[in-house]
């Protein structure tokens, strides 16, 4: 009975997701691509002349994945800041240092997936955004929770990579934030 | 050569400053935008400076909540009172119990506490699927300018509310359940080139009538010589109503009004004898109000203008046949239809300035006037004892039908951010009315957010609560005598809270509150008249926490203890509070078997109750209930299924009643069900 119990768990488990703020991903959405344009170095990121922003997710989050993705093509339309762009989804066990990306957007995961996708990120010198602030403990570099005003947390044990150049104005916006203080 | 390469380098820098600029400034609006969003949905609840509680409706259909009563019994320190005639009220922290209009009730903004009681009954059976957020602002204060709540606000918001790229909450829902229950309505928003527009309408009755009694004759509600005349029986607290509420806005410009015809049965008696079937309440309420918000440069300007009908309208059976008062015998029972109409008429003005850095003010006034309208008293020939009706308006009225009030409130509050880390929020009202005045109320509070983990929050705050229009106008009646020699009821507040964040999206919030309550109103079957004769101090604890188990469920618990003393004039101080229960714990489980099937459960414990000192019944029992739902989502078909079984194993719930009254409390209801059928568009 008791095996039969622990299956069902585990089995019902890997069909659903992760539970998610819908106003936070909105949030997440609107203002993570326009960080990612004021790297410096976007240029660098390009790929085909393209921007391309993934989001990893677990595979039990497709559906969110798949929201945020939509809400960013309606929101920026065909272009970021005048560059083309496309919205990738590549789930955390699909994610290597070969997935073409400009910058990452990451879901909830376990802990062992977070600190694969921020290894990868920082691997390739692009940005990555997280949706839990608590994962920037795992590297990620950029995070954002509204709290009594909308924040954006950096990572700042991560700021000075080589590839990553952020305009001053960016800088003044942002909390600095260490990995010993989430 | 050289030249053009540094002219093309300096147009590409500045090109690149340009964009850097218009990057910066589209993150900094969208910063804003996203922070207006969640502080107006109160997503940073736990950054206000208010001990706040914030129920999703999308949550809480879930669970087979099926109306707005049933969601308040969810708050952390709140309970639930009923009095004769059924008028339930939400009591916040154990504050006066058989008290009405200790809290205010705002539908989008709009205060819609009836006059006549200060409560707002009618609008508890609210359905859930019309409701998109419920905010409940635990002690003095609210969120809406000019508006000074005593014990607790609750802030209903409809799916009038709409951002941009949010989805569509258009819909219609059916439901039927237990006694007959049945429901029908729907949600619809527009939009035509400006006019943003939305509506909503509800149908709904049931046929409950519940086991009661003995009823108060027995305990000499109609005088000793009636005793025997008491019975037992099914009081009835069916329920017919029927709701439309639009609310449009074009511009700067916003209509808010609402039409609820509420009908239902008479309950347990205006002279807590049991009446019948078919005889009923109405307690109709309409509201239009009309809003002007505009933004000049650093001045934000908000006007609104508003016009209030509720009534009180009965007509029921007041004595059993056979019964004698001054000496008439009743042969076929007394009757009477009594009815009293208000209007309440409000203008006020707000501004803001956010012109000096870190500060945010607001200053405006409130001015509002309270009118009676129109008042027939009705009964059975008091001189013959015929059964027939006479018009007794002019001459035994029931209620002052020139009952007025004015009451003129000013506030001035500035929210000042201190650093990154310590807001406060600090302000003063005066309120002056036709009768007793409120005077002047402080109010300053504290959030210090050490991290994003630990926030710490201090209030200090003092509000009142004028006399309800049945407190000071009500005559000739045996249970109830009013006066306009009222002073309001006050209260001075002091709450301190500590949350702490373990994620986005589970926390542990533990509040501190002691509450000074003076010139409590008063009254007793031995002495009807209205009365400034009580004291209470009470003091306690909320625990809240939000999270989960496992990654697809959700849990919420809360707890609150709550105790202190009580004094009524000329009778000693008592130690504990009557008629309170002293644990409350409230919870509920969510768990996902997929993305279309989830599985909730509700649990509730009320613990048991002293009386007053007085009074020599026993405690009033604790009781828990537990209810589960089970909810099927069609994504395809955009539909919802849900099935709920409320108060599984049958527990007897049973809401205190005033001494020498009905002995045995109010009985509700045991185990029901409900279906629900909700079709998005």
């Amino acid at each position: 009975m008791i095996r039969i119990f622990l299956f069902f768990i585990l089995f019902v488990q890997s069909l659903f997701g992760y539970n998610y703020d819908s106003l936070l991903l909105k949030a997440d959405s609107s203002i993570f691509p326009k960080i990612m344009l004021m790297d410096k170095k976007i240029k660098n990121k390009l790929i085909d002349n393209k921007i391309i922003y993934t989001i990893v997710y677990d595979e039990r989050d497709y559906e969110t994945a798949l929201d945020v993705k939509e809400y960013i093509e309606n929101t920026f339309k065909k272009y970021m800041n005048g560059y083309p762009y496309a919205v990738d989804l590549v789930k955390f066990s699909q994610l290597s240092v070969n997935t073409e990306a400009s910058a990452l957007y990451v879901l909830k995961s376990s802990t062992e997936n977070i600190k694969k996708a921020a290894n990868i990120a920082r691997q390739k010198g692009i940005i990555s955004f997280s949706y839990d602030i608590n994962n920037l403990k795992y590297d990620l570099l950029f995070s954002l929770i509204i709290e009594n005003s909308t924040i954006l947390y950096l990572n700042k044990e991560y700021l000075h990579t080589n590839n990553i150049d952020f305009v001053d104005s960016l800088l003044s916006m942002v909390r600095f934030i260490g990995k010993n203080s989430i | 050569m050289k030249y053009k390469i540094n002219c093309f380098l300096l147009a590409c820098l500045t090109t690149l400053h340009l964009q850097a600029d218009d990057l910066r400034a589209s993150l900094f609006s969208d910063m804003k935008e996203f922070n207006t969003i969640a502080t107006q949905t109160k997503q940073n609840e736990h950054y206000q400076p208010y001990i706040i509680s914030v129920f999703k409706s999308k949550e809480l259909e879930k669970l087979g909540v099926s109306n707005l009563k049933e969601a308040l019994m969810l708050v952390p320190g709140v309970d639930m009172a009923t009095d004769n005639f059924n008028n339930q009220t939400p009591i916040f922290r154990g504050s006066n119990p058989f008290a009405y209009g200790q809290s205010k009730l705002l539908i989008d903004g709009v205060v819609v506490n009836n006059l006549f009681f200060d409560a707002y009954s009618e609008y508890l059976s609210m359905p859930i699927d019309m409701i998109k957020r419920i905010e409940v602002i635990r002690g003095p204060g609210s969120k809406v300018d000019g508006i000074n709540a005593y014990a607790g606000s609750i802030n209903v918001v409809t799916y009038a509310e709409d951002f941009k790229g949010f989805e569509s909450n258009n819909k219609v829902v059916f439901k039927y359940g237990s006694y007959d229950y049945g429901m029908g309505g729907f949600v619809k928003n527009f939009k035509i080139q400006k006019l943003k527009g939305h509506i909503d309408f509800y149908y709904q009755k049931d046929n409950k009538n519940i086991s009661s009694g003995p009823d108060g004759v027995s305990q000499g509600s109609l005088g000793p010589a009636n005793v025997g005349l008491s019975q037992s029986g099914d009081a009835p607290l069916w329920l017919d109503e029927y709701s439309l509420g639009i609310n449009l806005k074009y511009q700067e410009f916003s209509l808010k009004a609402r039409l609820l015809q509420y009908k239902q049965g008479s309950a347990y008696g205006i002279n807590f004898a049991l009446p019948q079937k078919s005889d009923r309440i109405k307690l109709p309420s309409y509201y239009a109000e009309l809003g002007y918000a505009r933004k000049i440069n650093d001045v934000h300007i908000d006007i609104k203008a508003g016009v209030k009908y509720d009534a009180f309208d009965s007509k029921a059976k007041l004595m059993p046949d056979n019964a004698s008062l001054n000496g008439v015998v009743f042969t076929n029972g007394g009757y009477g239809e009594h009815y009293a109409k208000q209007r309440v008429m409000y203008q006020s003005t707000y501004l803001t300035y956010d012109g000096v850095s870190n500060h945010h003010i607001v200053f405006g006034y409130r001015v509002t006037q309270e009118k009676t309208i129109d008042m027939k008293s009705k009964l059975s020939n008091l001189t013959t004892g015929d059964a027939t009706l006479v018009d007794y308006t002019n001459t035994l009225p029931f209620f002052d039908k020139d009952a007025y009030r004015n009451v003129d409130t000013f506030s001035l509050q500035d929210s000042y951010d201190v650093n990154e880390k310590l807001s406060a929020l600090y302000g003063v009202n005066y309120e002056q009315t036709s009768y007793k005045d409120a005077g002047f109320e402080p109010r300053i509070s504290l959030v210090y957010r050490q991290d994003f983990n630990n926030i710490f929050k201090a209030i200090y705050s003092t509000s009142h609560r004028n006399p309800s229009w049945q407190e000071m106008f009500t005559k000739n009646n045996h249970s109830r005598v009013g006066s306009t020699d009222l002073e309001p009821e006050k209260v001075t507040s002091y709450e301190l809270a500590y949350i702490r964040n373990f994620t986005s999206d589970s926390y542990l919030q533990s509040n501190l509150f002691y509450l000074i309550n003076k010139n409590q109103i008063y009254n007793s079957a031995s002495n009807p008249a209205y009365r400034n004769a009580a004291k209470t101090d009470i003091y306690g604890i909320e625990l809240e926490y939000k999270g989960h188990i496992l990654p697809n469920d959700e849990l919420y618990a809360n707890y609150t203890y709550l105790d202190g003393s009580y004094t009524v004039d000329g009778t000693s101080k008592n130690s504990s509070l009557p008629n309170v229960a002293h644990h409350l714990a409230k919870g509920y489980y969510i768990y996902y078997f997929s993305n279309a099937f989830s599985l909730g459960t509700t649990l509730k414990y009320v613990g048991s109750k002293e009386r007053m000192q007085t009074d020599l019944r026993p405690r009033v029992k604790a009781y828990t209930t537990l209810d589960t739902a089970l909810n099927y989502k069609s994504t395809q078909y955009n539909y919802t299924v849900n099935v709920s079984v409320k108060n599984i194993f049958n527990a007897d719930v049973r809401y205190p009643s005033p001494q020498n009254t009905y002995e045995n409390d109010y009985t509700q209801e045991r185990r029901t069900f409900l279906i629900a059928f909700k079709k998005s568009f």
